[in-house]
């Protein structure tokens, strides 16, 4: 998957930009380890080419749209899944290597792998 | 006087940072971050409850189940006295560790339904079950003499 920047009032809603559209924040965990973080988003429902990632200036945005529209002819007898798209922005303050971001979408789930930038890696310090 | 209309909560949604602090000695992300996340693993859903679309068109019912992360091998769909039950086992691992979540909802199904003819396909992690109705629950027209 590439990551893409794509409209800028999602990189940067302001309270004067008339933010019309619906979103919600997708479930989401962080796992870290000493070389990389992962990032696991639940996205039930975005078909792979429905979701968009860009990262930058440090902040991780997933954009995930949703396609559950009611096909023609249907009658909706119970409702609890929501229709609104997903929309996630994580402010990384750790040093990551943006050009070996990794994305991948399986089963509803992305998972987005982050390697550290070696300067942020722990390091041992030997005691002379 | 100028009155300032402000939404909070629906800007939040949209411009809201989400922040992960990192230790510098444990490397890991805080906890707090995840028990802040507790309150929303089911939105809409109490206990461990799959929500669940319901649509009828005239030859068949169709239920969609969100079950982001399941694997179709960890699906069980079973109709059993009217009530169409679907349970999913989530299985999440973190390196070593391995944790798993057992899902299950249950719907009550017309007795119109072709048990026989009842099919689902797990696609983006949303399942759908199509349940076709019974040849005498169609609607059919009925010619004039």
């Amino acid at each position: 998957m590439n990551t893409t920047c794509h409209t800028p009032t999602c990189c940067a809603p302001s309270a004067t930009s008339g933010v019309t559209e619906s979103l919600r924040k997708p479930l989401y965990n962080v796992h870290g380890g000493t070389d990389a973080y992962e990032v696991r988003v639940e996205l039930p429902g975005v078909p792979k080419n429905g979701v968009k990632l860009d990262f930058d200036d440090n902040i991780l945005t997933v954009r995930g749209e949703r396609n559950i529209s009611v096909p023609e002819g249907m009658r909706t007898l119970h409702r609890e899944l929501s229709p609104l798209s997903y929309l996630l922005r994580l402010r990384l303050n750790a040093p990551v290597e943006e050009e070996k971001l990794v994305a991948k979408l399986e089963d509803g789930v992305l998972t987005i792998a982050l390697p550290l930038k070696q300067a942020a890696k722990p390091r041992q310090i030997a005691i002379q | 006087m100028k009155l300032i209309r402000t939404n909070p909560s629906a800007l939040a949604r949209v411009s809201g940072f989400d922040e992960w602090f990192r230790h510098p000695f444990a490397g890991l992300p805080s906890l707090g971050h995840f028990f802040n996340n507790l309150s929303e693993v089911f939105p809409g859903v109490t206990g461990d409850r799959l929500a669940v679309d319901v649509h009828e068109d005239k030859d068949a019912f169709h239920a969609s189940f969100e079950v982001p992360g399941v694997k179709k091998e960890d699906v069980k769909i079973e109709l059993n006295e009217g009530m169409l039950t679907v349970s999913a086992e989530k299985r999440e691992k973190n390196g070593d560790n391995e944790s798993s979540l057992r899902l299950s909802r249950s719907v009550s199904v017309s007795d119109g339904v072709n048990a026989e003819a009842i099919s689902a396909r797990l696609e983006d992690g949303v399942l759908r079950v199509t349940l076709p109705k019974a040849e005498h629950r169609k609607p059919r027209s009925i010619a004039l003499n």
